[in-house]
């Protein structure tokens, strides 16, 4: 049944920007590195001694922003796709779970968020080779500095998801929108525990990782309840 | 009796508002059973809860003799369904809209090519359905809904957004569907005239109850026609008549016959009239509205 319902969320996307914008995000956070080096690099190799990490703290610090922004609008896309005329009624009264079609919307999104990271993890690497920092690349680094961030991300597409799915009224996904986006801008002042500040993979442990697997725990938290939720009320 | 639907004492609740109240459906196989209500009298409700997108607040709904609350997809695998206004994806073809339908329900790909046939949008198969026209969207959510070839469909007012050729070409095929394909048929209307012409059962709900369920020659005895003459002398046609054997009421120069409508009886007393030398100068049918009938049978529960 998944396999099925899979395929006919793909089906659905397409058309609707969602692939235009899963390349446009990682491509574009590299782009800005790229104007910061071409601009800057005779500054900016005065600045640190391990020129790979730096670049790639630099790349990471739009990564989050990328990631909320493009969560909130994918996720907005996605229920526009069913609430357009609202074909709800029509997809729920066909022989399906709607946890199967709730997972089948999830994975859709968090598959293309994920290829994001990949293309990110690509980018990053194929423009610092350019930039002859010298020494070996850092690959753990790189690894973490493109993946982390995807699954410290995880609460905030399960709860626009959430809202997205079941709000009669589309004002509310948009304003959740807008909070997350607002929130993760303002990481740097949000306490450890505000899952907006993980994607930035800073904790006071300084231990990346923990972002990773806190947004993984508690992502799944949120998207369990949300598809309790979705399945308990009536179709709209 | 074998019931395809049986819903007992389904009702449902928004707040306050009591939308469908203690509604008890019977659909028996093979027949079109017409819903008939005014607007907002709960039968979209009503459908909803039969296809599982709404909980019923208590009542049970049984579908192919199965509790639809424990059985629920094996019976939606068997229901075809239009509810309300037609839902597709516009940004995507009309082909395109079945076979991510297809992918679902499991059905060969011919069928897609089918249905297309079916309601006439061969020519359109793979054109956006953003473009289509009110009725072809309507068509696209009639081959949905038969795309899985059910043993029951249900199509909540159907005809909506069709121009007449369109309605005469839905009727013809919902006509056909319990004698080509044994499929039961729920079809929802607010216009008697509508129901009237391809129903086997009627139910009529108003205010969310259910206030008639029978057969549709019964409704007819209800819905009887009134024969109005317009004569020159309406006390002696009034007795003319009769003499004849016909009974009828008068009132000034109108003369009702509302027992016996059928033509041989009209005819006789046409021709009674023109014996007796009283001019006839109108023979009016008059047809009971839905609102009428819905009074009489209101007010007859009141009696009750
Ligand atoms: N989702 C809902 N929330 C609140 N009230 C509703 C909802 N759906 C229907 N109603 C109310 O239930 C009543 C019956 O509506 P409906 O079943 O659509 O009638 P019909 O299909 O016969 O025109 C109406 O008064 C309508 O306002
Ligand atoms: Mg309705």
């Amino acid at each position: 049944m998944m396999g099925k319902l899979l395929r006919v969320e793909l089906m659905k996307i397409r058309r609707k920007g969602f692939w235009f914008l899963t390349f446009l995000g990682p491509i574009g956070v590299v782009a800005l590195q790229v104007v910061n080096y071409s601009v800057r690099w005779d500054y900016l190799r005065t600045l640190s001694d391990d020129h790979w990490l730096f670049y790639l703290e630099n790349v990471s610090g739009f990564t989050p922003l990328a990631l909320v922004l493009g969560i909130a609008i994918l996720t907005s896309f996605m229920a526009s796709i069913e609430n357009e005329t609202n074909a709800w009624k029509q997809l729920l009264a066909l022989p399906v779970r709607k946890t199967s079609v709730y997972l089948a919307k999830f994975t859709v999104l968090s598959g293309l968020l994920f290829l994001a990271s990949v293309l990110l993890c690509l980018a990053t690497l194929v423009y610092g080779l350019t930039l002859d920092f010298g020494g070996g690349v850092p690959i753990i680094e790189l690894l973490e500095y493109s993946f982390y961030p995807f699954f410290a991300a995880l609460p905030i597409l399960a709860l626009q998801l959430w809202v997205a799915m079941v709000s009669e009224n589309q004002g509310w996904p948009i304003t959740v929108g807008v909070l997350n986006v607002i929130l993760t801008y303002s990481a740097f002042s949000l306490p450890d525990w505000a899952f907006w500040k993980w994607p930035t993979l800073l904790n006071s442990w300084e231990e990346p990782m923990y972002s990773g697997l806190m947004g993984l725990g508690v992502g799944l938290v949120i998207y369990m309840v949300g598809m309790m939720n979705f399945v308990r009320r009536d179709v709209k | 009796m074998e019931y395809i639907v049986e819903t007992k004492n389904l009702t449902k609740k928004f707040g306050k508002e009591t939308a469908v109240e203690g509604l008890n459906m019977k659909i028996p196989r093979g027949e079109i059973y017409g819903f008939l209500g005014p607007n907002g009298a709960g039968k979209t409700t009503t459908i909803r809860m039969l296809l599982g997108l709404m909980k019923p607040t208590s009542g049970s709904v049984h579908v192919f003799g199965k509790d639809l609350k424990r059985d629920k997809l094996n019976i939606l695998r068997k229901v075809g369904s239009l509810v309300e206004n037609p839902s597709y994806y516009p940004h995507l073809t009309a082909y395109e809209n079945l076979e991510a339908m297809r992918k679902i329900v499991g059905c060969e790909k011919a069928r897609i090519h089918e249905v297309l046939e079916i309601v006439g949008l061969t020519h359109a198969a793979h054109k956006k359905v953003k473009g289509f026209s009110l009725g072809m969207r309507q068509r696209l959510g009639i081959a949905q809904a038969l795309l899985n070839r059910p043993e029951l469909l249900i199509l909540d007012e159907p005809t909506n957004g069709l121009d007449p050729s369109g309605i005469i070409e839905v009727r013809n095929l919902i006509r056909s569907l319990p004698r080509q394909y044994g499929m039961t048929v729920l079809i929802s209307s607010h216009l008697l005239s509508e129901i009237e012409q391809v129903a086997t059962t009627v139910g009529i709900v108003s205010k969310g109850k259910l206030i008639y369920q029978d057969s549709i020659e019964s409704l007819r005895r209800h819905s009887q026609h009134h024969i109005a003459f317009r004569v020159s002398h309406g006390e002696r046609a009034w007795r003319s008549l009769m003499a004849a054997g016909i009974k009828t009421q008068f009132q000034g120069d109108l003369v009702t016959l509302s027992d016996q409508t059928d033509d041989a009886t009209v005819a006789t007393a046409v021709r009674a009239l023109v014996q007796d030398q009283i001019a006839v100068y109108r023979v009016e049918e008059e047809r009971r509205t839905l609102e009428e009938i819905f009074l009489q049978m209101t007010t007859k529960e009141r009696a009750v």
